[in-house]
């Protein structure tokens, strides 16, 4: 009986945060959706999170030219505070100014690493919200989908960043190109429609919503944070990397027992480069199982092996922005409606 | 919100052993079931889960681990639960846990690491004591007669806790008064959000962690900050970090430096280098009893 009034209570402290939640939530039709891009449109690149250099993103900004686009550096390209970008100041204050900046129409984040945490509490988006930009990146990036998803109402892009651009265009190869021209292609406003043929362990179905998502441990990070995550009716994609099966299974219970997998139109698995078990320490399960077990009782569909991750192939995806997700024995389409 | 502690143990009085988590030799505990019986007094009942047969990480299927325990949970005749080692697993099989037995006549439930999410979720939802402590491993190589497994022993007796510490030069003085609250600071991070998330408020906070990027330990400070878990505390406590890694290109700041830094804009006191860890420097805590921390400039000094 005690059991029976803790879950009661359980169950209705989390209705309670949900619908507290559902005040706040804004509809898909509230989000903010940044313009399309022109050629002659300007992009700005700078780094809140790990440091680059002008020769590293020299490549990307090459590329973004060639496709029409006029390029502004930012000021913590090419700073360096150990593993950062600059300090917590320089990265801010170079990525408020890009926020700001209203002749900017892109802010692509030169690579991810660890820093954009340390940053996003300072920002201010009322200079955002008067001009509208793709914000591009993933990994650590994910903190700014996130954020900008929970508290500004705002679709972004998740997608590959300098450091993935190709130095030799013309030595790429198919993957590459693809995965690197698909940000072209969702800056220019092409709808976005991507088919695979559906792996064994997929759970069919069909369904509908905004589409968010990121790097699993990042979202993992920021739960009982202003940028928390909120997943009901939405289809959500997860990727991660270099983490041991106990980690991702730990933090799908995370996503679990904090409500994010109940309410999911639809769940995209990607790219999961798993750290090998140490000796003696066999976790016995694989990702497919894993992910499928807590997702048990609810009827959702779900794929595995969605091209998005720490990998070569990692189409640019809008967050914030309603997607369909179909999942097939034979095929799995998720398509920009 | 008043927390029960549960009764203390009596010679004679039996410990059960589980493995909630991962896998541990039976030959790993046998010391510790030694020490239990001949030199503490008590009685050991040994769970399935201790030295199975599983041939993974686990100690057993979550089926097996969440029966052990329960039962253990459910047995009249155990007094006190020690959970043999941590690992990664006790998430698992929390939500299916029924404490509706425990809720009626509470014991000690002991362990840490892994553990601190029984002691997140006993504390939250069922407002009972439990035993933050050294678990099997300890015992091992003579551990037994260090004063970190010796405080152990005196927590199942009743006797109330009073730990010195030396002063480290970060420390911010000041006097607390709280309930105290803890672990391990990757399972903090871990449960937020979930029915198990650690109260904060008004409350004396202590964290370890073991083998994290510091970059990694930044992050979860962070997302604590954010959680507002540091709004309303009382003190902090800062224990060992130990076997910390680093990024090929440095991080530029110590652990403890990460630690300082996250917490400057707060008033609360601050300790560190306070003796509960991965290593062998980890005293007993009751986690929700009522404590006192005293931090002055030639001393620390935390007292239920």
């Amino acid at each position: 009986m005690d059991r029976k009034q803790f879950l009661g209570n359980g169950a209705l402290s989390v209705l309670a945060m949900a619908g507290l939640d559902r005040i706040n939530l804004p509809a898909a039709s509230d989000f903010i959706v940044p313009p399309t891009l022109r050629s002659g449109d300007w992009i700005g690149i700078c780094s809140p999170a790990g440091f680059t250099t002008p020769e590293e993103i020299a490549p990307a900004v090459k590329l973004l030219q060639e496709w029409g686009f006029r390029v502004k550096i930012g000021n913590s390209i090419g700073k360096r505070n150990f593993n950062f970008g600059g300090t917590d100041a320089e990265r801010r204050e170079d990525l408020q100014a890009m926020l700001n900046d209203s002749s900017l129409k892109a802010i692509l984040c030169a690579r991810g690493g660890y820093g954009a945490v340390r940053i996003v509490d300072r920002l201010n988006w009322s200079g955002f919200r008067q001009s509208p930009k793709w914000i591009i990146g993933f990994s650590d990036i994910t903190v700014l989908h996130s954020h900008l998803s929970r508290q500004v109402a705002a679709a972004s892009i998740h997608s590959k960043m300098c450091n993935s651009f190709p130095d030799d265009w013309s030595k790429a190869d198919d993957i590459q190109v693809a995965s690197i021209l698909s940000i072209r292609d969702a800056l220019k406003g092409v709808r976005f429609e991507k088919k695979i043929p559906s792996a064994s362990q997929n759970r069919p179905g069909s369904g509908q919503g905004l589409l968010v998502g990121g790097n699993l441990k990042t979202i993992e990070s920021l739960a009982g944070s202003a940028s928390d995550l909120l997943t009901d009716d939405r289809i959500l994609f997860v990727e991660d990397t270099g983490e041991y099966r106990y980690s991702v299974d730990r933090m799908f219970w995370n996503l679990k027992r904090s409500g994010k997998l109940d309410k999911l139109r639809g769940l995209v698995v990607g790219g999961f480069r798993l750290k090998p078990d140490d000796p003696g320490e066999e976790f016995g399960k694989e990702l497919e199982e894993i992910v499928l077990e807590k997702v048990q009782g609810y009827s959702y569909p779900v794929c595995f092996n969605f091209p998005v991750g720490h990998q070569k192939d990692n189409i640019a995806l809008k967050c914030g922005v309603v997607h369909e997700l179909s999942v097939t024995p034979t095929e799995t389409r998720l398509t920009e409606l | 919100m008043m927390i029960k502690s549960p009764p203390y143990l009596k010679k004679g009085d039996t410990i059960g052993i589980v493995c909630p988590a991962g896998f541990m030799e039976l030959s790993k505990v046998a010391e510790c079931a030694r020490v239990l019986t001949e030199e503490w007094g008590y009685q050991v009942k040994m769970g399935q889960t201790v030295g199975g047969k599983s041939v993974n990480y686990f100690s057993g299927t979550d089926e097996e681990r969440l029966r052990d325990f329960q039962t253990m949970l459910d047995d009249s005749e155990v007094n006190a639960i020690l959970c043999a080692r941590g690992g990664y697993g006790t998430s698992r099989i929390i939500d299916q846990i029924d404490f509706s037995g425990f809720r009626k006549h509470p014991k000690w439930v002991v362990g840490f690491s892994d553990i601190t999410v029984l002691h997140c979720h006993i504390y939250r939802n069922h407002k009972i004591a439990s035993l933050h402590a050294p678990m099997a491993g300890a015992f091992n190589d003579a551990g037994y007669i260090s004063r970190y497994v010796q405080s152990l022993r005196d927590s199942l007796e009743g006797k109330w806790a009073k730990y010195n510490c030396e002063p480290h030069p970060f420390n911010r003085q000041g006097e607390a008064i709280g309930e105290l609250v803890g672990g391990n600071l990757a399972l903090l991070t871990h449960l937020l959000g979930s029915d198990s998330e650690i109260k904060t408020k008004g409350r004396i906070l202590f964290i370890e962690d073991v083998g994290e990027y510091l970059y990694n330990i930044d992050r979860m400070l962070l997302q604590l900050k954010r959680a507002g878990k540091f709004d309303q505390l009382a003190g902090l406590v800062v224990g060992g970090f130990t076997e910390m890694k680093d990024t090929e290109r440095p991080f530029g700041s110590d652990v403890y430096e990460i630690i300082r830094d996250a917490v400057a804009a707060y008033d609360f006191p601050v300790c560190f280098d306070f003796p509960v860890s991965h290593g062998k420097e980890n005293v007993a805590l009751k986690i929700g009893a009522g404590h006192k921390l005293k931090i002055t400039k030639t001393r620390v000094l935390l007292e239920e």
